[in-house]
Order: structure tokens, then sequence, then C-alpha cells
């Protein structure tokens, strides 16, 4: 008896294991393969985090790069190629990253590589496909040394179409300044996440050099369940604005203090204050919250609109910033395979070379280049939300 | 200075209400069973689920207690049960509890995602209290009132009631307690229907407060409880409740007098003081006398 239920619950962890394995690679494969019979397929490989920590992010990603290579496909292709995608989970770890990208460059010989999702993922992995020269394009790494100068020698092969904070973050509040008449601001930050103690040093610098005055800078843990200590003392400091560095669940637990003590204070924020749940959960409490976005749902542009509109209807929900990234990093691609005469080549010299001169793309993300560090160059949204929406303010 | 005060009741009464179930299991049964955060976040995504089909707040609170109850006693029946009936250590039984606390919270994610959840707009009650020049917000009032409430109840339950006389028999040695006629199985049941329920209130109360449930919220949780049931006495009941208290409150009087940094240095070495003054902690006891 007892080892039977033992067994059940053995069973039921394993299939629960295997479930989230299946349901990450098998369903709803791109209906690539044989529809141009005439031009064989362009192998293109997707390292995301269907599973750990970035799991947060890599299924949408995933529906994101899925749903492009879908609309690519049925509009022809690259030149009459059909697009393959080939995806694999990264495991959100650095290991797990470099045996995907092994097994993408060396078994599939891909085209070219689309992630992974964690900027301490791709410095692991990234080299693997540096040194088998097939080029990456990062789509939602926002660290320091992945595309320009990197730590691991050269990478010329790795492109990114993920804005950085390090671009977004100067843009955001120059545009706060001059909206808000800053003078004064209380900067907080989660100090033992790497994204939001990024975030603080850069919008320290920010600050700095729009001559605004950081009165206190206040610290706290992201795992902490309570933030109405840290607020208290901020608002002690009566600042313009408090300025907040951290992922989107601080965030929250901020703006509804902020909210109940002194409702109308500006709260400015990083690429975590880009999600809808801020909007959600902080209700009337996250009105006027501004922050820099590479991507914002209600933006009127064409491809946006359609971009939304096809992902709702496939997926019956909003996307996000990740999957409009991921989406547009496939048309990125698209457009230099389009340009490149023999893409199946396995020398991946060419296509490079004509990723370099992607200029101007239209994507949902407004028009991409690339500059001379392979970064992108793109406008920055700053947005605060108004009637529980993100509106431009830039 | 008032507001931080009532900032740190707030925080150590969640504290509090969490780590009273963890404790509970611990004193009677001596597991760590770590199965308890995700019960937790089972709570809160109970009351998430009735609120969305338009069950209002104060019921949802009861029947996330009473879901979360049940799923206690499931949980010792499949986790539990099957290593105690072949004398596996209490550390197989942790090990086990791991398992189900990955079940639950892949169960959620499957269900929900990762993502933070917010409740119904307008669902959950919201007000601000004003005494004299302080405004209070009168969800926090509320929820300390019923944790506090929580917490009285179970003493009274623990040291006045049958229940609690059996509990505590069986705490001290289970086979004197079988022998003198405890329904042991049974009152195993009843802790952690207690312990679970208690658990999963803690969570709808908390997720109210932050409006974002997400199926991780019970692991910050975890270290601190695990900290307040060490610093209060393994196993002591209200050495918990003291244990909460004493870090919400360190971790404020920091913050109000250092530079945020070192919060949680000076926190955790105010409690590693206590532990190096009273080994067993601060209410703890090396007997099995400590329900």
């Amino acid at each position: 008896m007892d080892r039977r239920i033992l067994g059940v619950l053995g069973a039921l962890a394993i299939t629960l294991t295997a479930c989230s394995g299946t349901s990450v690679g098998a369903p709803a494969a791109p209906s690539a393969t044989t529809a141009a019979a005439s031009k064989p397929d362009i192998k293109v490989g997707v390292a995301l985090s269907l599973t750990g920590v970035g799991n947060a992010y890599g299924p949408v990603q995933k529906n994101g790069v899925e749903l492009a290579a879908e609309r690519i496909n049925a509009a022809g292709g690259a030149n009459g190629a059909q697009i393959k995608l080939v995806i694999e989970d990264d495991q959100s770890s650095p290991d797990g990253g470099i045996t995907a990208f092994k097994k993408l460059v060396q078994q599939d010989r891909v085209a070219a590589i689309l992630g992974p999702t964690l900027s301490g993922t791709a410095v692991a992995a990234d080299p693997v496909a540096q040194s088998a020269q097939t080029p990456v394009i990062a789509i939602s790494n926002t660290g320091d040394g992945i595309v320009g100068k990197c730590d691991y020698g050269p990478c010329d092969y790795v492109f990114r179409v993920s804005l950085g904070e390090s671009t977004a973050i100067p843009v955001t509040v120059k545009t706060a300044k001059a909206k808000l008449a800053l003078k004064a601001v209380v900067l907080m930050y989660a100090q033992d996440d790497k994204f939001s103690s990024d975030g603080f040093a850069i919008f320290k610098k920010a600050l700095t050099a729009n001559g605004i005055t950081i009165k206190k800078e206040i610290a706290y843990s992201k795992t902490d369940v309570d933030l109405s200590g840290p607020v208290t003392q901020a608002l002690a400091e009566n600042p313009d604005a408090i300025v907040n560095s951290s992922l989107a669940g601080p965030a929250i637990k901020i703006l509804q203090e902020v909210g109940k003590r002194k409702p109308g204070l500006p709260v400015i924020g990083g690429n975590g204050f880009n999600t809808p749940a801020i909007a959600a959960s902080a209700g009337a409490a996250a009105e006027g919250a501004i922050s820099g976005a590479a991507w914002y749902l209600d933006n009127p542009s064409a491809e946006n609109k359609d971009f939304v509109a096809a992902y709702k209807a496939k997926y019956s929900k909003d996307p996000d910033q990740f999957a409009a990234q991921a989406y547009s990093g496939l048309y990125v691609l698209l457009d230099a395979l389009k340009r490149t005469p023999n893409p199946n080549s396995v020398l991946h010299d060419k296509l490079k070379a004509q990723i370099e001169l992607t200029t101007g793309v239209k994507t949902p993300l407004g028009e991409v280049s690339f500059n001379k560090d392979h970064d992108v160059t793109q406008k920055v949204y700053v947005v605060q939300i108004k009637g529980g929406k993100f509106t431009p303010i830039n | 200075m008032v507001e931080q005060i009532y900032n740190a009741i707030f925080v150590g009464s969640i504290y509090a209400l969490f780590a009273l179930g963890f404790t509970l299991v611990f004193s009677v049964l001596d597991i760590l069973n770590l199965a308890h955060p995700a019960i937790f976040t089972v709570g809160a995504f109970t009351a998430l689920f009735v609120m969305q089909a338009g069950v209002p707040a104060p019921l949802a609170l009861v029947i996330a207690f009473v879901v979360c109850g049940l799923l206690g006693v499931l949980l010792d029946r499949v986790a539990f049960a099957p290593l105690r009936r072949r004398g596996a250590p209490p550390l197989s039984a942790m090990i086990s509890s791991i398992g189900v606390a990955l079940i639950l919270t892949r169960l959620i994610q499957l269900r929900y995602g990762p993502d933070l959840q917010a409740y119904p707009a307008g669902s959950v009650p919201s007000g601000v209290i004003e005494v004299a020049a302080l405004q209070l917000d009168g969800l926090r009032l509320a929820i300390i009132i019923i944790a506090l409430a929580l917490m009285v109840g179970l003493t009274l339950l623990v040291r006045r009631s049958a229940l609690g006389r059996q509990l505590r028999a069986l705490a001290e040695d289970p086979r004197a307690a079988r022998i003198l006629g405890v329904n042991v199985e049974r009152a195993i049941a009843a802790t952690f229907f207690i312990s679970a329920g208690l658990g999963g209130v803690a969570g709808v109360l908390y997720g109210f407060a932050t409006n974002s449930p997400y199926s991780q919220m019970g692991l910050p949780f975890e270290l601190k409880a695990f900290t307040v049931m060490v610093v209060g006495g393994m196993g002591s009941i209200p050495g918990a409740l003291v244990g909460a208290y004493l870090l919400s409150f360190g971790e404020t009087a920091s913050l109000a007098f250092l530079p945020s940094e070192l919060r949680d240095a000076f926190a955790f070495g105010l409690l590693f003081v206590v532990l190096l003054v009273r080994p067993n902690g601060l209410l703890g006891q090396k007997s099995p006398d400590r329900l």
C-alpha cells in the first residue's frame, strides 16, 4: 500500500517533469518543411530558457519567434526558402546554453542562432558560436559584455536587438527631468539582484549627469516580503520623485506604498517596470509611473498593430516586450537572409556581413539598425502609466 | 517613527502567521515541512481562483483555509505517513516535503504561469483609516488583527483543549501517547490540517497585501520562518511569535538607524547574539515539553 502511494507520487513527479519537458519543444512546431520544394529549408537555431529561473521569459519568447516563423513562411520565406526553427532549452544556465549552442552549431548546422535568454548564459554560450563563426542575434540580453567588447575575446559574430539598460535609462532620466522639473530624488534598488544593481549604477550616473541631486540611496532585498519600511525612509527625505531599480515584484510593492502614503509622487523605473503586471497589481497606485522601454503594447505603428493582433489571435493573450523582441529578431535575420546569396552555405561570413548592413528594418520595436558594436539602435520609448496603459511621453 | 513601528508590527504578524504552521508540525512531529511555502502559495491562488469566479474576499479566505487544511492532511497521508510507519528518519520526511513543494509549485505554474498575478480589480478590500495624524492602511490593520486572533486561538487550542493535550502528549512521546489512548493518526491529521490551514490563510492575507501573487511567493518566507523558529526556540509556539516580531523590529530598526545595505547584517547579527546568550533560542527547551 505504502509503496504504491510512493510509487504513484514518484510517477506523478516524473510525469510532471516530462510534461514540462515536452511542452517545451514538441507542440506547434513551426510549419516549415516541404512547402517550397525547390529551395532547401534554412535552419535557424533558437536557444531559450524554457526551464529554470529564466522560464518567466523563455516560453513567451518561443511564442514570439514561432509566430514570426509561421508568418514569414506563409509569406514565402526567405526568397522562397522556408525558415525551419530548431528550438533548444538553455536551462537558464551557462552549461545548458553551451550544450544547446554546441548542438545547434555542430549537429543541426544552423545558419544563425537567436538567444539565449539570460545575459549570464550568453557570455558562456556565445563563444561557441563565435568560434564556429555562426552569427548570433541576442533577443533579450541587456547586460554589458554581450556585444562590442567581450571578455572572452572577439565577438564579431554576435549581434543584439534587445535594448540595453545603459541606453534606455539615460533617455528615461532626461525625459523625466524635462517633464517633471526634477531637482532631488531618492534612489532605491534591490541590492541582491544583478539586473537591479546594474540598473542602480546606470541610474546614479545618469541622475548625476543631469544635475539631479540624489538625497538618499536605499538598498533593499529582492526577497523582502514588505517594503513599507524602506519607502517610509524614502518619503522622509521629501523627494521630487522616487527612482527605483528592480524587477516587477518589488516595484509593485513600492508603488503600492507610495500610492497610500503620498499619492501622486512620481516613481521612475527601469525595464522591470515594463510589464502589464505593474498596472494590474498596483492599480491606481501605478498611475504616473515612468520607465524607458524598447517596446510598448499600444504603439500605433503598423508593424506593431499587426504583430499584436496576430499574437492575440494565436495565443489569446497580449504579447509582452520579450515576445516582441523575439519576433523582431527573426525578422531582422530574415532581412539579412534575403540579401545573402547562399544562406545555407557552411560558411556564414556572407550572412554575417549582411546582418552588419541591417538598417531601418521595420519591426514592432520600431526601425532597427545595428551600430558598429553590433548593438541595436532604435527609439527608446519613455512611457508613463496613464489609465492603466503605457503611454509614450517623449 | 510611529509609521515604522506600524510597519514592523505588520511584517512581524505575517512572519508569525507563516512560522506558526511551520513550528506546529515541527513541535509535534519533529518534521521540517518544506512544503509549507508551497501551501502558503496554494492559499493565495485558491483565493485568486474563487475570487475570479466572483466569491467575495472574506469567504475566499475561509475557503482557502479549508482547502489548504485538507491539502495538508493529504500531504501527510501521501508524503509523511508512509515514511512514519517505516520509522524513517526525519531527514527523509524533509526530502519528501521538498518533492511535494516542487510538485505543487509546478502545478500552479501550469495553470497560471510563473508571472505575477493580480486579484480581480476592486475585489480586495481597501481603505485608509486616519488615527490622529497617522494614515493607516485598513487592509493591513485587518491583517494584523486576523493574525493576532489566529495566534491567540492556536495558543488556546494547544494549551486548553482536549486536542491540545493530545498534541502535547504526542510531542512528548508518540508511543506513550498511543498507549494512553490517544488516536495518534487523528491527532497528526489535525496537526496538519491546522498547520496547512494557517499557512493558506497567511498566503491569502499576504496575497491581498501585495496584490501580486506568483508561483514562488512562499520562498522568501522559508528562510525567515526558519530563523524565527531557531531564535524563538525550535518548536516553541510562543517562541515563534517572539522571534517573528524580534526579526521584523530588528529589520526596521536597522533601516532607521543604519545604512540600508547593512540591514540584513544587523538583523541577523542581532539574532546571532540572541543565540550566543541562549543557544536553545529565547523560549527553547531541551525537553519535548515545548508546545
